[in-house]
C-alpha cells in the first residue's frame, strides 16, 4: 500500500458523499477512499475486494445483536495497513460510497468500450 | 481516465463472481462422490467406490480448471468452503439417484453462467465453458445409465449390477 496523506491535485474524483470521497490516480493506477479524513490508496482488486467485504457485513446481526461484540465491525483493507473499526452507520455510509464509485467505474468502462473517453 | 479494472482483467465482476460460485459447486460435487465411493466401499460395492472416487478426482479438476482460468486472466480466483455432505445412503441406487440430481443441477448452473457471459459479451469465458457444456452432457448420460441398469438387472444380482455400473461409459459424443 502506498501511504497517503495529503490530497494529489493529479486525483480524479469518482464518487462522493457526506462522509467520504473516492478518487483515482492514473499515474500510479490506484483509487483512493478518503474516509475519516484519511486517506487510503488501493488497487482496483483490492478496492473491490474491500467493496465485497463491507457488502458483506452481515448489518442485520449488528443492528439485532445485543452482544456488544456485534457493536462494530473490523475491516481492514486488502494489502493495507488501515483498520477500520466501524459501526452500523458507517458500514451503511462506506457502502453507499463504495456502491456509488462502483457505478461511476462501471460508466467509465462502458464509454471506453463504445470509444468514448473521459479526461 | 483509465480503465483500472478493465486493465487488471477482462473477466468482468459478474463473471468472476458466478466462476468462484461454480468452484465452489465442483468442489461440492467432489466431496459429494467422494463420501459416496466411501459408502460404497464400506458396503462391499467395489466397482461403485472406484468409480465414484474417479468421479470425485474429475470433479476437482473441474474446479482447478476455472481457478487457473481465473488467476491466468488476472482475476480473483477464491478457494472456496465446503460444506458437510450427507456420508449415508438407504440404498445403492440412492446413491446413483443422487449423482445424477447432482449432475442436473451442475448443468443448469453452467448454462447459467453462459447466459451472464452473453450478457457481458464475455467471449472467452464461454468458450471456456463450452468444455463444460460437453462435459455435462457426458455426466448426464452416465447418470441416466447407471439408473437404467438398476432396472434391467435384477435385484438378487446385486454384485453383477456393482460390476456393470463400473463399467458404463459415454462413446461417441456427438459433439466431437
Ligand atoms: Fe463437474
Ligand atoms: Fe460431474
Amino acid at each position: 500500500m502506498y501511504t497517503v496523506s495529503t490530497r494529489s491535485t493529479d486525483w480524479i474524483e469518482i464518487f462522493r458523499t457526506d462522509k467520504g470521497v473516492v478518487y483515482q490516480c492514473d499515474a500510479t493506477q490506484r483509487l483512493i477512499l478518503e474516509f475519516w479524513d484519511t486517506y487510503t490508496a488501493l488497487s482496483a482488486r483490492d478496492f473491490a475486494q474491500f467493496r465485497r467485504m463491507v457488502e458483506t457485513v452481515d448489518v442485520r446481526q449488528m443492528a439485532l445483536s445485543t452482544d456488544s461484540a456485534h457493536d462494530v465491525e473490523i475491516l481492514t483493507p486488502p494489502r493495507s495497513e488501515r483498520c477500520y473499526v466501524l459501526t452500523l452507520c458507517e458500514i451503511i455510509h462506506l457502502r453507499e460510497l463504495l456502491s456509488g464509485a462502483q457505478m461511476m467505474l462501471e460508466l467509465n468502462s462502458l464509454l471506453r468500450e463504445c470509444g468514448c473517453t473521459l479526461p | 481516465m483509465k480503465d483500472l479494472a478493465r486493465l487488471r482483467t477482462p473477466v468482468k465482476e459478474s463473471v468472476e463472481l458466478a466462476l468462484n460460485q461454480q468452484i465452489q459447486m465442483e468442489m461440492v460435487s467432489s466431496s459429494k462422490y467422494l463420501a459416496m465411493a466411501g459408502w460404497c466401499d464400506r458396503n462391499g460395492f467395489d466397482y461403485s467406490a472406484g468409480f465414484f472416487y474417479k468421479q470425485s478426482e474429475e470433479e476437482r479438476g473441474h474446479a482447478m480448471k476455472l481457478f487457473h482460468y481465473l488467476c491466468d486472466q488476472g482475476a480473483t480466483a477464491i478457494s472456496p468452503e465446503v460444506p458437510a455432505v450427507a456420508q449415508e445412503f438407504d440404498t445403492l441406487r440412492s446413491v446413483f439417484e443422487g449423482a445424477l440430481e447432482q449432475e442436473i443441477a451442475v448443468t443448469d448452473s453452467i448454462n447459467r453462467i453462459i447466459a451472464v457471459c452473453r450478457r457481458e459479451n464475455d467471449f472467452a469465458t464461454e468458450e471456456l465453458l463450452r468444455w463444460y457444456v460437453k462435459e455435462q452432457m457426458e455426466e448426464e448420460y452416465i447418470a441416466r445409465r447407471c439408473l437404467d441398469l438398476f432396472d434391467q438387472i435384477p435385484a438378487d444380482q446385486i454384485f453383477e449390477l456393482d460390476k456393470q455400473l463400473s463399467k458404463v461409459t459415454y462413446d461417441g459424443n456427438v459433439f466431437e
